[in-house]
């Protein structure tokens, strides 16, 4: 009986929240984009029409054409798989960044917010030192020094994105600390985990996301363009950025790898940023209520 | 606002500190050995082999480098290049040392006006068919990575129009293309941001008063109301000058620019640490250095910045 009003409520949010949702144009053009580019990649094995890696020295570079609809790169290998798969590679490079950077930034920016002290001084000037590097240049240092692949790419970008995260998430849990509701919690002997988890997170949460969201197209730029350096993924994985290096450097014989790749990357990063500034106006009081 | 610029400059210690550190360290961790590297046919030859090792100073203790290391930088030397033997590495890099500063300003120097243009036009033609057009571009703009868009561009206008050449650096024509790319996405971040900016100045109660007694349209949005989107947008130069200093090692890398850029990619390909670690530092001494111009010249327009001193 007493639980029927705040079920009610919550039913009622939450369909206020799509209807809000259906009716913004950024974030229905750019979560249709993104859902194509998710499926894309989650289901590129299967329909990819070619091995995105198989080479094919007596199929190099063929044009666009009945067997391989957007044609076939230097090594003879088919443009459309690789672009399919390349959707994977950046996607799984994205998913692990986002997940390595919002559990140390929100952690950290949790910790200097609500302790303070010499954690938080030495939390913050880390912070202030990253954010004193231009942002591409030092993923480029921290690849350069651990060397090229996979992983080195996932650490690089971590490395420069989680401070962001922190400092956001420090200065919301400093506004939200200061609430009623935590001095009684303070006051009731709960632990302090349990107030940084149940009490706080909760209240600073959709801001994060939405800094997530709009996030999520940076860090696919930044590592297509790591890529597009030759410093990130390498050979044989498919990557955009690198076959798009590949593409430009034969664009006027065979224009079509540089261009269609370029097309894919383009487009899943207008998506992502389209998705992103929607949730922004969808999730942020302060746009919301213009 | 003496005591203001002292404190500033004097923050920058710790962040170079860091920074000469990190590339240190970096240069520590590489694998290999730069020196049997430099050897290859003559890996047998002990003798030459220690008088590399003396002359790169890697016959000695790793604290003894490096405090050397600090101290050669603060005099101007970065050590010795690996890919070219034994020649220092200001002489690599001497050439190429204004070409991505000159790249990244002159960018600057015009997506700075165009990016507030546009986002002033965009922001008094509020939800118009001119405004969504505009933050259709905006996107796009901020959106497609440079290297993407560069194929699109010089596929149009280099081979298909043959408008401008394909590559290359020394003339006006070869200039175009490379500028236009570091252009788009700095403006269109610049138009993004004034857009919004003025859009909250247009409903302040100044502007209220300025339309109230009765100035017309144009001289509230050019004289009063673009004035007070100027300040915010001035801290983002910082930011924006970041992002065209990264901009510089694709754009560099495309057209064959012998900048600072694509000479750090290439010597991170032939394992040129020295010539690398002193670039990353000589990038982020610029990007610091104009960091701290923009805190200065923000401390002097706007007094509450230099005496609370206290940033979010």
């Amino acid at each position: 009986m007493t639980t029927g009003t705040p079920s009610l409520l919550r039913r009622a949010a939450g369909s206020d929240f799509l209807l809000r949702f259906r009716r913004n144009r950024n974030a229905m053009i750019g979560s249709a984009i993104v859902l194509v580019v998710v499926l894309v990649a989650i289901l590129a094995p299967f329909i990819a029409p070619h091995d995105p890696e198989r080479i094919n020295m007596l199929a190099i570079w063929e044009p666009p054409g009945s067997d391989y609809l957007l044609g076939t790169d230097s090594l003879g290998r088919d443009v459309l798989s690789r672009i399919l798969f390349g959707a994977q590679v950046s996607l799984i490079i994205a998913g692990s960044v986002l997940a390595v950077t919002l559990t140390v930034g929100v952690v950290l920016g949790m910790v200097a917010g609500y302790f303070g002290g010499w954690a938080e001084t030495l939390i913050m000037r880390t912070v202030d030192v990253i954010f004193a590097f231009p942002e591409l240049i030092l993923a480029i240092l921290v690849a350069a020094a651990l060397g090229t692949g996979t992983v080195t790419v996932i650490i690089a970008l971590s490395l420069v994105w989680w401070p962001g995260i922190a400092r956001l998430t420090r200065s919301l849990v400093l506004s939200v600390r200061e609430e009623m509701f935590v001095d009684a919690a303070i006051a009731s002997g709960t632990p302090a985990w349990k107030i940084l988890v149940r009490h706080l997170l909760p209240n600073i949460v959709s801001p994060i996301i939405v800094r997530a969201s709009v996030g999520v197209g940076f860090i696919i730029m930044a590592e297509a363009t790591l890529s597009f350096l030759g410093i990130g993924v390498q050979e044989p994985t498919p990557t955009w950025g690198g076959m798009i290096r590949d593409g430009l450097a034969s664009l006027r014989t065979d224009p079509h790898l540089a261009l269609y790749t370029s097309l894919a990357l383009g487009l899943t990063i207008i998506g992502f940023n389209m998705l992103g500034d929607g949730l922004r106006d969808l999730l942020d009081p302060k746009v919301r209520d213009r | 606002m003496f005591t203001f610029v002292v404190k500033r400059v004097l923050g920058l210690i710790p962040v170079l500190l860091v920074a000469i550190t990190l590339t240190f360290l970096a240069n520590q961790m590489v694998p290999g050995d730069p020196i049997q590297t430099l050897l290859s046919d003559h890996s047998g030859n002990a003798a030459l082999e220690a008088r590399l090792r003396t002359a790169y100073g890697l016959d000695r203790p790793l604290i003894v480098q490096f405090f050397d290391y600090i101290w050669s930088i603060l005099n101007g030397d970065f050590g010795l290049s690996f890919r070219f033997a034994q020649m220092p590495v200001i002489d690599v890099i001497s050439s190429s040392l204004m070409i991505s500063p000159i790249l990244a300003l002159s960018a600057l120097a015009i997506a700075f006006p165009l990016g507030l243009l546009l986002g002033t036009l965009a922001a008094i033609k509020q939800n118009s068919w001119v405004d969504t057009g505009i933050i259709l571009v905006l996107v796009a703009g901020i959106s497609i990575p440079n290297f993407a868009l560069a194929s699109f561009l010089v596929y149009l206008f280099a081979l298909q129009l043959n408008w401008v050449p394909v590559a290359g650096w020394g003339s006006f024509e070869q200039a175009i293309l490379p500028v236009t790319l570091l252009i788009v996405p700095a403006a269109a971040y610049i138009a993004r941001l004034s857009r919004t900016y003025m859009l909250e100045v247009l409903r302040t109660d100044y502007i209220r008063t300025a339309r109230a007694k009765g100035l017309r349209e144009k001289v509230i949005i050019w004289r009063h109301a673009l004035r007070n989107t100027l300040v915010p947008l001035l801290t983002t130069v910082g930011i924006i000058l970041g992002g065209l200093l990264s901009g510089t090692f694709v754009v560099e890398t495309i057209f064959n620019i012998p900048g600072l850029g694509s000479l750090a990619i290439q010597a991170i390909f032939a394992r040129d640490y020295p010539v690398t670690m002193a670039i990353v530092l000589l990038f982020t001494i610029f990007f610091a250095g104009i960091n701290l111009l923009v805190d200065l010249t923000y401390g002097l327009i706007d007094p509450r910045i230099r005496l609370g001193g206290n940033r979010a």
